[in-house]
């Protein structure tokens, strides 16, 4: 392996939250100059144990040696100053600054004392943009790059602090197959420079290929540390669901039914355009495509959040083609958000109040209203979809991740929807909660009701899904059914190639 | 994760966050008894019928402020400034329609602080301004506006009239007289009980009260959950204009002058009313219970210092505004302090 010693060892640690233990007695370290993944599931410990490593809390237990040297990383500063940097999946660049001054914050070159040395800034910002095989100016505006440009300059600002320990968490997630394969060369290069870097993320495929060892978490304890070579995918994936994932998708009887939801000619120009569909009752139609293809934007359009500039909906023959969300969901068309925290659930309001939040308008035709009168919906709903801990007066940001998903689910089943369009329902959320989130879909499809499935995650979407239909730049360019229905050939299509694509 | 793993640790937590609640219900009432308390050790003239009276007054006005400033503040959009304009237009133009007779002085009062209500309600609310800015833009307009209107002359009402007469009678109405005057219940007093009631129910029990909560507590999930969220917004600025209005004119009939510096100061005493009662500034949170015991807690404050005397010498208004601002200060700084200590303050 590595002839460079351990960079960094972390030894029996622990981090207790309120109600948990995130992450319970592990161990692990890396060498200089390796590439060790940290997988698992959501909430099992990675981002915790990552959090522990930047200095984000006080009172972990445990120790952690960098270079072979006891350290405290008590605080970020503390942290930081013992080489530990940390490129997190959400972008950290202030958008209307510029490059260099992104780069170099904190330490901007000057000359007399206070004014800012421009050819300084600008060759040194040069110098990192170029080790990141960037050729950029240093004087762009962030605002104006790329995401995967914005991304590789994140990498830049972390190497510009030298650091010896390098977090990468998911980084991949907004790269395309292309940019992905330019970021492992800089991580290669970084490799050889001695840099010890932590890969996290959900990517296997990605994982088998950059990694040297590969540590799995699950319910924060560490499973299993293995050199790369030693294990497969199906073996990692066994060891971070701890049971076998063909149990997942159980197969749904779909019967023939009537059509019920008509999409026609749907456009909003800029974001999707001319988009026509049938959805028959009990079906779940999958909508799958690439970020950046119109799924969502079609989705909000539809339900009246964002305006639909062309097009009709129509719910059983009727015309439902809203002017506002509420009509929508007067109508009994829903839609469940992608992001929980800042869409879905409202954190400091309690379990019962966000689930009844949907139908305030339905509970209090006369202007008053009470939570009260929704006691029951909320306790059935909170025990069909086995919200833990079962008490509905708990604040929802107290719940785990996989329970608020849950919560936000139960939100919009509490208005029995007719339509009800997921856009990521299960992103986000631990094994147990995604089975249960899933037979609830499929429940409510088994009901006769319509679902609108938007997700990116693959094998949810072609497990669940009767059909998916494929949105590419906009436009639907093709439509896969249940039978030939494949992760490959969701991914191929949505790259607007084999053999579904309709021209 | 292992959500059971630790029981005792859970239930600690809930317990604090319990009690982090009641402290701050609790709390303004108990800093209530201690003003009393300390209003009868430093003065005698405290606790007389005459002191007593006249800061049950004070209460009354910031009181009725309050009532429509708690939605503001309960929608997460901090603050109406314009409250003091909207209190010295309302009281001038109700002055300036006493020809017409009482009920009309009264209509036009309020009707001109609905209409600022309704310009505040739609620029915040439907154009999304910046609350503080707009508001504070629209309190100078007001001002501006006053003075102008009226040549920087006072307008007074003609006692001569019966309509002038009623109205400068207004703040003085007595609801109920029992034992030879010695027990009275003013009509504001009357007043500010009968809107506390409504806006309790309005929070607690109605629809709009629900959605405004949600609105307050979290802006977009409200939006994506099918509120009307711009007119709930912009409802709360109605209802605080109104109130405002309403406190314009009867502070209008207690001074028996209208003029553009009426309502000066309630403003910032209003919202510190408002927070003290555990209202707090990032919205969603608190209750009309604990708003009274903030404005009593004010108003009191208030009373108390202006009974203290230092070598004869009484404590004036720069004292008064300088302790207010103090208490403003530690009351948001402790509260976003344990927030941040119970983890509650990025949820």
């Amino acid at each position: 392996m590595s002839e460079l010693g351990l960079a960094l060892s972390m030894e029996q640690i622990s981090k207790r939250f309120p109600g948990t233990l995130a992450v319970d007695g592990v161990d692990f370290s890396v060498y200089a100059g390796e590439v060790h993944a940290l997988i698992g599931e959501n909430g099992a410990g990675k981002s915790t144990l990552m959090k522990i490593l930047a200095g984000s809390f006080n009172d972990y237990s445990g120790t952690i040696r960098i270079n072979d040297r006891p350290v405290d990383l008590h605080t970020p500063a503390a942290a930081k100053a013992y080489g530990i940097q940390m490129i997190h999946q959400e972008l950290s660049l202030a958008p209307p600054l510029s490059l260099a001054e992104n780069l170099l914050a904190g330490r901007l070159p000057r000359k007399w004392g206070f004014v800012l040395d421009r050819k300084a800034m600008h060759a040194e910002s040069r110098r990192w943009l170029e080790r990141v095989g960037l050729d950029l100016d240093g004087d762009t505006i962030v605002e104006d790059i790329s995401q995967h440009e914005a991304q590789l300059v994140e990498i830049a600002k972390a190497l510009a602090n030298h650091p010896c320990i390098l977090v990468m968490d998911e980084p991949t997630s907004a790269l395309s197959r292309q940019e992905v394969q330019r970021l492992f060369e800089i991580i290669r290069r970084l490799r050889r420079q001695g840099l010890a870097i932590v890969y996290i993320s959900h990517h296997l495929d990605e994982v088998l290929e950059i990694a040297d060892r590969v540590t799995v978490l699950r319910d924060g304890r560490k499973v299993a540390t293995h050199e790369i070579r030693d294990v497969s995918a199906s073996q990692l994936v066994e060891l971070m669901v701890g049971r076998s994932v063909s149990a997942l998708y159980a197969e749904r009887s779909t019967r023939p039914a009537e059509v019920r939801l008509e999409v026609r000619r749907a456009s909003r120009y800029g974001f999707f355009h001319d988009v026509s569909f049938k959805l028959r009752g009990g079906e779940i139609l999958g909508v799958g495509g690439l970020s950046g293809s119109g799924r969502s934007e079609l989705a909000r359009s539809l339900c009246g959040i964002d305006p639909l500039e062309e097009g009709a909906v129509l719910l059983d023959g009727r015309d439902i083609t809203p002017a506002d969300y509420r009509q929508s969901i007067a109508a009994g068309m829903v839609y469940l958000s992608e992001d929980r925290k800042s869409q879905g659930l409202a954190l400091r309001m309690s379990v019962a109040e966000n689930v009844l939040s949907s139908v305030i308008p339905r509970q209090s035709r006369t202007g008053f209203y009470s939570a009260r009168s929704g006691r029951s919906l909320v306790r059935a709903l909170v025990g069909s979809l086995e919200i833990h801990p079962a008490d509905p007066a708990r604040m929802a940001s107290t719940l785990s991740g996989g329970n608020q998903q849950k919560a936000l689910l139960a939100k919009w089943l509490a208005t029995k929807p007719e339509v009800l369009i997921l856009d990521e329902p299960t992103r986000g959320v631990d094994v147990a909660a995604k089975v249960v989130i899933h037979q609830a879909i499929a429940a409510l499809a088994d009901a006769g009701k319509c679902v609108l499935l938007i997700s990116s995650d693959l094998p949810e979407l072609v497990g669940l899904s009767d059909r998916v239909m494929i949105l590419r730049q906009g436009k639907r360019i093709g439509q896969i059914d249940r039978e030939r229905c494949s992760e490959a050939a969701v991914l191929l299509a949505a790259n607007g190639e084999g053999e579904f694509v309709q021209s | 994760m292992s959500e059971l793993s630790a029981p005792d640790i859970d239930a600690r937590a809930q317990r604090k966050n319990r009690l982090f609640e009641l402290v701050s219900v609790l709390g303004v009432w108990a800093l209530v008894m201690l003003l009393f308390a300390s209003g009868c050790v430093i003065s005698p003239k405290f606790l007389t019928a005459r002191n007593l009276m006249s800061a049950a007054q004070a209460v009354s006005l910031l009181g009725i402020v309050c009532m429509g400033l708690a939605f503001v503040t309960y929608s997460r959009h901090y603050v109406d400034l314009s409250i003091p304009g909207i209190m010295a237009l309302s009281g001038a133009m109700a002055i300036s329609a006493l020809p017409y007779g009482f009920a009309a002085s009264l209509a036009v009062g309020m009707a001109t602080g609905l209409a600022i209500g309704l310009v505040n309600g739609l620029v915040v609310g439907y154009l999304r301004l910046n609350p503080i800015i707009w508001t504070l833009a629209m309190v100078s307009v007001l001002a501006g506006l006053i003075r102008w209107a009226y040549g920087g002359l006072q307008v007074y009402p003609d006692e001569a009239t019966a309509a002038g007469r009623a109205f400068l009678n207004l703040y003085h109405v007595k609801l109920v007289s029992l034992a030879d005057g010695r027990i009275e219940l003013p009509l504001i007093v009357g007043l500010l009980a009968v809107l506390a009631a409504a806006a309790h129910v309005v929070m607690r029990w109605t629809s709009y009260g629900a959605q405004l909560k949600l609105t307050g507590s979290a802006y977009e999930v409200a939006r994506l959950t099918g509120v009307n969220v711009r007119r709930v917004v912009a409802t709360a600025f109605v209802v605080s204009a109104a109130t405002s209005a309403l406190a314009g004119i009867l502070l209008t009939s207690f001074n028996k002058v209208a003029a553009f510096y009426i309502g000066r100061g309630y403003d910032f005493e209003a919202i510190t009313a408002v927070v003290l009662g555990g209202m707090a500034l990032a919205g969603g949170r608190g209750s009309i219970a604990g708003v009274i015991g903030g404005v009593v807690a004010v108003a009191l404050l208030n009373n108390v210092l202006s009974l203290v005397k230092v070598d004869d010498f009484v404590i004036g208004e720069f004292a008064k505004r300088v302790i207010q601002g103090c208490v403003f200060i530690v009351v948001v700084g402790l509260h976003s302090w344990a927030l941040r200590r119970t983890g509650m303050d990025d949820a």
